[in-house]
């Protein structure tokens, strides 16, 4: 909120723009001075072009951002138009995220038996529903709670962020024009069951759900069912029981240093039926956070462990666009998946690879971790008498890595123009490529069905790539689409 | 009826306690302060009254009556407004929904409080002119649109001087203010089709002449949510008159033809969809089929390689096949 007498400047030339410490699917968050202040700030770059959504959508989430005025939630200064960019200028958590220090915590030390221990994960969930509570009182809902969303200060503050900026990030189409398909819903692993289902519509009860799952990953460094692809996710949060603090155990005991009154309370927010799930404030009071401590603690504790500047800003400047970890539901049904780098394991067996028994073209980063996979395909209807065939679309990304794109098509009921037009709108894919990626889908589906033996897979130049360098053998300037059993 | 504790104020009660505090605080005194947490004290009261909260109903509707009989009475909306600015963070946002709640209330067909704001049309000036301060534009702004979905409130906007202060208000440098501006001043324009199409038809001159300036704006999120709402309003059959007006005047045409050709995608194909207007009329005056031909080729050429692979989008695709039809068809005029 900016408070009268302490605005904040509207002009480009105001702010000196330092590293990239974020980069989302249409936006890149910079840190940055503000020059006539003296204050550091985060920018975060949209660009509008790409933004094809109704700018009331845009105003609405910023204004959810501004009408917010709570120590536990983001700060909000302000915001303005640079050629065709929006900058939202916010204030500067230079801890990161809870998950950039999960992450860094595990990689420094051994985390097997819990991340934090239970006075660390009471303060800073305590903060977390504080903010909660006030953003439920104002009528939101945030609908993305997860370690990677609460930011911590260098002092110790603790503030939920990009409620719903991640949302409408992720969002495309014009409302106006063209039927609206996607609907963001949240991040798989952290989402309510009743929001998996949308069947009735969610209420703040779903952020619960989704507190009480970020709880479990401050203990265990993971949401429980991180191993799994999306689509098994869905399944499990809708057929399993609720998860708990050992749901992902490896060992029997492997987390009994947490409590029964920590349990308990994890318990209560993962409860299926929403109306069971107690409301922040019920929550506040329950018996778990009496061990919360002060922010000097979380100094202590968090801020002083967790990673320098420069190795988030090194992690974020690898980060594609694109590889927000963000899932979307079409109205029509279809989910569409973007992978989080992070969540990525390289050693995971359990994880679904059916790119694994193609060749494999390393990207120039040996890290595993910059390959994003995404996944279109069709869950909530599942087509049951159209046969399936699955398929990876293999290509180069702006950054020039390697991606595979794996989606489904549903023969006599997706439509190769719908699918490429999709992978358009989620980023995947150059407008200038729909075209002729719609053609060689066509054609390789259409020969599955009708000719024999059957192609299984088809490479093809993309018009959107430069002429040089090119080299269908490595894929530069060229695309593959293959069918895998 | 639920039974009140001894500390429950009446309707009367509570708005002279909240008027006091307001005037208090306009004062601007030594009490100020104490004035401050008075006003959001009371205010928290009256909106607990109306909404209810988790443990309590809203109150019945003779207690909700008397308090907006007591609002108008004292003028205390009013005054609120005045001083929005003056009123904590919090109370500025229960101000709204205080105001929005009353302004929505009806008896029978009736709503009590539009009769009353008409004839208090300043409460309509005033949160007009809170889009020139910062820190309670988006809460005038909530208030507006809320009134703006009474025709008799729209009208009295639309008619005033003041309405032609959005056309600043909408390119101001904070994003959220000019947007927020845009969206009720878009809500102004459409919502009431017939008393929209009427004050454009009445004051084309005046405003065009003023969107003319949107279009041509520095800022690129003003010149693309105005040529988007140019559209919309081009192509409501209501605005019939006001469309063919427009397209008769051929420096419109040469401003389509020069946003086609901007870099913005997303420009360009708003302007597209003004651009076709004045193609697809069949009685083109001169000035403007000149235009067209002078460009027949060119335009054709354009029109060919313009957003290809819109392929999906089956409606656009038809528009364009019957655009290049039309021009490649196009001779010039008998007379």
């Amino acid at each position: 909120m900016a408070t009268s007498g302490h605005t904040w400047p509207n002009s480009q030339d105001d702010y000196e723009l330092l590293d990239v410490i974020g980069v989302g699917a249409t936006a890149v968050v910079h840190a940055a001075f503000c020059r006539p202040r003296g204050e550091k700030c985060a920018i975060k770059r949209i660009n509008l072009e790409k933004w094809n959504t109704s700018m009331d959508e845009l105003l609405k989430e910023i204004q959810a951002m501004s009408s917010c005025n709570h120590e536990n939630v983001v700060t909000y200064y302000t915001s303005f138009v640079v050629k065709e960019e929006l900058w939202l200028v916010l204030r500067l958590l230079e801890g990161g995220s809870l998950l950039d220090i999960i992450k860094h915590k595990m990689r420094i030390s051994n985390c097997k038996h819990g991340v934090f221990d239970e006075a660390t994960i009471a303060t800073v969930l305590k903060e977390v529903l504080k903010g909660l509570e006030y953003f439920h009182q104002n009528g939101q809902i945030h609908r993305d709670i997860k370690a990677g969303n609460i930011l911590l200060g260098d002092d110790g503050i603790v503030q939920i962020a990009d409620f719903g900026v991640s949302a409408w990030l992720a969002t495309g189409r014009d409302l106006s024009r063209q039927k609206v398909r996607h609907t963001f819903v949240g991040t798989p692993c952290w989402m309510a069951p009743e929001v998996m289902e949308q069947n009735h519509g969610y209420d703040f009860k779903a952020d619960i759900w989704s507190f009480g799952i970020t709880a479990i990953e401050m203990a265990t460094g993971t949401a429980p069912y991180h191993k799994y692809p999306p689509m098994k996710v869905l399944m499990l949060t809708l057929q399993n029981d609720p998860p708990t603090l050992d749901t992902g155990a490896e060992e029997k005991d492997q987390y009994k240093a947490y409590g029964k009154t920590f349990r308990k309370m994890i318990f209560e927010c993962l409860q299926k039926d929403p109306a069971k799930r107690p409301t922040a404030t019920e929550l506040l009071k329950h018996s778990f956070f009496k061990k919360a401590r002060d922010r000097k603690y979380l100094v202590s504790t968090l801020v002083t462990i967790g990673p320098s500047m420069e190795t988030r800003v090194h992690k974020a400047s690898r980060r594609q666009p694109g590889a927000s970890g963000r899932l979307h539901r079409m109205e029509t049904g279809e989910w569409v998946w973007e992978s989080e780098e992070d969540d990525d394991d390289e050693d995971d067996a359990a994880r679904d690879r059916p790119m694994n028994t193609l060749a494999r073209a390393d990207s120039s980063d040996s890290d595993s971790d910059d390959r994003a996979a995404f996944t279109i395909g069709s869950l909530a209807a599942p087509a049951t008498d159209a046969p399936q065939i699955n398929l990876v679309l293999r290509m180069r990304n702006a950054r020039n890595e390697l991606n595979d794109i794996r989606f489904e098509f549903a023969a006599g009921k997706d439509s190769a123009d719908g699918i490429a037009t999709e992978l358009v709108g989620a980023g995947l894919l150059d407008a200038r490529d729909a075209g002729v990626t719609a053609q060689q889908l066509q054609r390789l589906v259409d020969d599955l069905l009708f000719a024999a033996p059957a192609p299984r897979s088809a490479t093809f130049r993309l018009p959107s790539a430069p002429p040089e360098p090119s080299d269908e053998q490595s894929l530069l300037g060229f695309a593959q689409i293959s069918i895998v059993d | 009826m639920p039974l009140f504790g001894k500390s429950q104020k009446s309707p009367a009660e509570l708005v002279r306690s909240l008027k006091d505090a307001v005037t208090a605080l306009e004062r601007g005194d030594k009490k100020a302060e104490k004035a401050q947490e008075d006003v959001s004290k009371n205010l928290v009261l009256i909106k607990n009254m109306l909404y209810g909260t988790s443990d309590a109903e809203p109150q019945t509707d003779i207690i909700v009556a008397q308090l907006a009989q007591e609002l108008y009475n004292t003028n205390l909306l009013l005054l609120l407004i005045q001083n929005l600015n003056r009123i904590d963070f919090e109370g500025k946002k229960d101000v709204a929904q205080v105001f929005n709640n009353v302004l929505r209330r009806q008896i029978g067909t009736r709503s009590p409080t539009v009769e009353y704001i008409c004839t208090k049309p300043e409460i309509l000036f005033t949160l007009m002119s809170g889009y020139e301060h910062q820190e309670i534009a988006s809460n005038c702004g909530t208030m507006l649109r809320e009134c703006a979905r009474y025709e008799a409130l729209a009208k009295i906007m639309l008619y005033s001087d003041d309405f032609y202060n959005f056309f600043r208000y909408v390119e101001v440098s904070t994003f959220d203010i000019a947007s927020d501006a845009f969206s009720t001043f878009k809500e102004l324009l459409t919502r009431h089709k017939m008393l929209c199409a009427e004050f454009l038809e009445t004051n084309y001159d005046k405003v065009f002449s003023h969107y003319q300036r949107l279009l041509n704006s520095e800022n690129y999120v003003t010149r693309r949510q105005s040529l988007k709402l140019l559209g919309e309003l081009l192509l409501d059959r209501h605005n019939f008159s006001i469309m063919t007006r427009y397209i008769t005047n051929p420096d419109n045409l040469k401003l389509m033809m020069n946003m086609l050709k901007e870099k913005s995608r997303n420009i360009q194909f708003e302007a597209f969809h003004v651009f076709k207007v004045f193609v697809a009329n069949p009685n083109k005056p001169k000035p403007i089929l000149d235009i067209l031909l002078r460009n027949q080729d060119k335009l054709v050429d354009f029109l060919t390689k313009f957003h290809t692979d819109r392929s999906e989008d089956e409606q656009f695709n038809d528009e364009k096949a019957y655009l290049i039809k039309q021009i490649k068809e196009l001779k010039p005029s008998e007379h």
